[in-house]
């Protein structure tokens, strides 16, 4: 540790980085609203942002930890939250089941497949490239298939991150190209292509957006660990 | 005047409601985690306690403006809880160089494959269905 950062007792510090972080995410928040580009996304932003003072103040992860542990924790609890949407458009869901299974599976299997080949195709190691792997998946589901399967749930996470950060902004921009009529379309793809992040992007879309999104992304997750167990089971 | 004061004392009323309804999620939460851990389930606590919560829900005994302020907040807040975890990046120096090029890579035609190709499935299916029924 060295620099302003380490003068910093942990209380302060914990105090310190939970007030940046949450001051550039507003600040990246009222910024997207205005422009509206796709790489004004306010994650992207916030992202950036917060590396780059962490970089100039020379804090470590360990240093941002100890504020930014609270917020990561909160990410469960609004997990949990997320049982609201689903359960007030539920009807939707369950007159259009059949069209949910389609998509996670068609999801699921480009997921895998895509992201096996490409990183084939770019010569990433075979370590890297079984991390990389569930990177369609939300964090814990990830980490567990990477586990399961050999690759290191560490690297699956950041993949995981890169995906979210890429793929709200990525979702944005198709939903102007892309002549999606359906509300049941756009969320799952929200939700397939960048789990939390893209639940979250969604929710700016509109609320059928957010549930169908949210859904899927839990579902998809339970299905990610599912096959990783068989595979793990299989070996 | 008075109305102004019962106005403010109205909003915050409100808010602590928000506040103690956030705190509601966060103990099912709690809750859920530990039973994940001590029963080996191997599904984190956030999804286990949507399970959980979304049943209560179906069942009708739990109404939904119990939790729905403090559900607001989280969700509203959502993508603030996703930057500590790219943070980790601070810890993978290696990402910043040629091979983080290449994964980053990877994943932006990973995230095109799955979306492109999961909207039009879903589009397709949904106006085949539509089809059907007429």
């Amino acid at each position: 540790m060295s620099g302003s950062a380490a003068v910093m007792s942990g209380g302060a510090a914990a105090v310190f980085w939970i007030g940046a972080t949450y001051f550039l995410f507003v600040v990246s928040r009222a910024m997207h609203r205005r422009m509206g580009a796709w790489w004004s996304s306010p994650l992207l932003m916030t992202c950036g942002s917060c590396l780059a003072l962490a970089l100039c103040l020379h804090a470590s992860y360990g240093d941002y930890m100890r504020g930014g542990q609270w917020l990561l924790m909160l990410l469960g609890p609004a997990t949990v939250a997320f049982a609201l949407p689903i359960h007030e458009h539920r009807a939707l869901i369950r007159k259009h089941w059949q069209t949910l299974l389609v998509g996670l599976a068609c999801g699921s299997l480009l997921a895998f497949g895509g992201t096996w080949l490409v990183s084939g195709w770019l010569g990433l190691s075979d370590g890297l490239r079984l991390a990389i792997l569930p990177r369609s998946f939300t964090t814990p589901f990830a980490m567990a298939f990477a586990s399961d399967v050999g690759g290191s749930p560490d690297l699956a996470a950041v993949c995981v991150i890169l995906t979210g950060v890429f793929g709200a902004s990525i979702g944005g921009v198709l939903l102007r190209i892309l002549p999606l009529r359906s509300s049941f379309a756009r969320g799952m793809m929200f939700g397939m292509g960048a789990h939390g992040a893209g639940v979250a992007r969604a929710r700016e879309v509109g609320a059928e957006e957010e549930a169908v999104a949210g859904l899927v992304m839990v579902l998809a997750g339970v299905g990610c660990a599912l096959i990783g167990l068989a595979v793990s089971l299989l070996k | 005047m008075h109305n102004r004061v019962a106005l403010a004392r109205d909003s915050m009323g409100r808010g602590m409601r928000t506040f103690f309804q956030a705190g509601l999620l966060i103990g099912l939460w709690w809750v859920c985690e530990a039973a994940s851990r001590t029963c080996h389930l191997g599904v984190p606590g956030g999804v286990l306690g949507l399970f959980v919560l979304a049943a209560l829900l179906l069942s009708g005994r739990f109404p939904v403006r119990w939790v729905s302020g403090g559900a607001g907040l989280l969700l509203d807040n959502f993508l603030l809880f996703f930057v500590p975890a790219a943070m980790t990046l601070l810890n993978h120096p290696e990402f910043l160089g040629w091979t983080g090029l290449k994964v980053v890579a990877v994943v932006v035609v990973g995230i095109f494959l799955v979306m492109v190709g999961t909207a039009m499935a879903v589009e397709w299916h949904l106006v085949l269905r539509s089809r059907h029924v007429r």
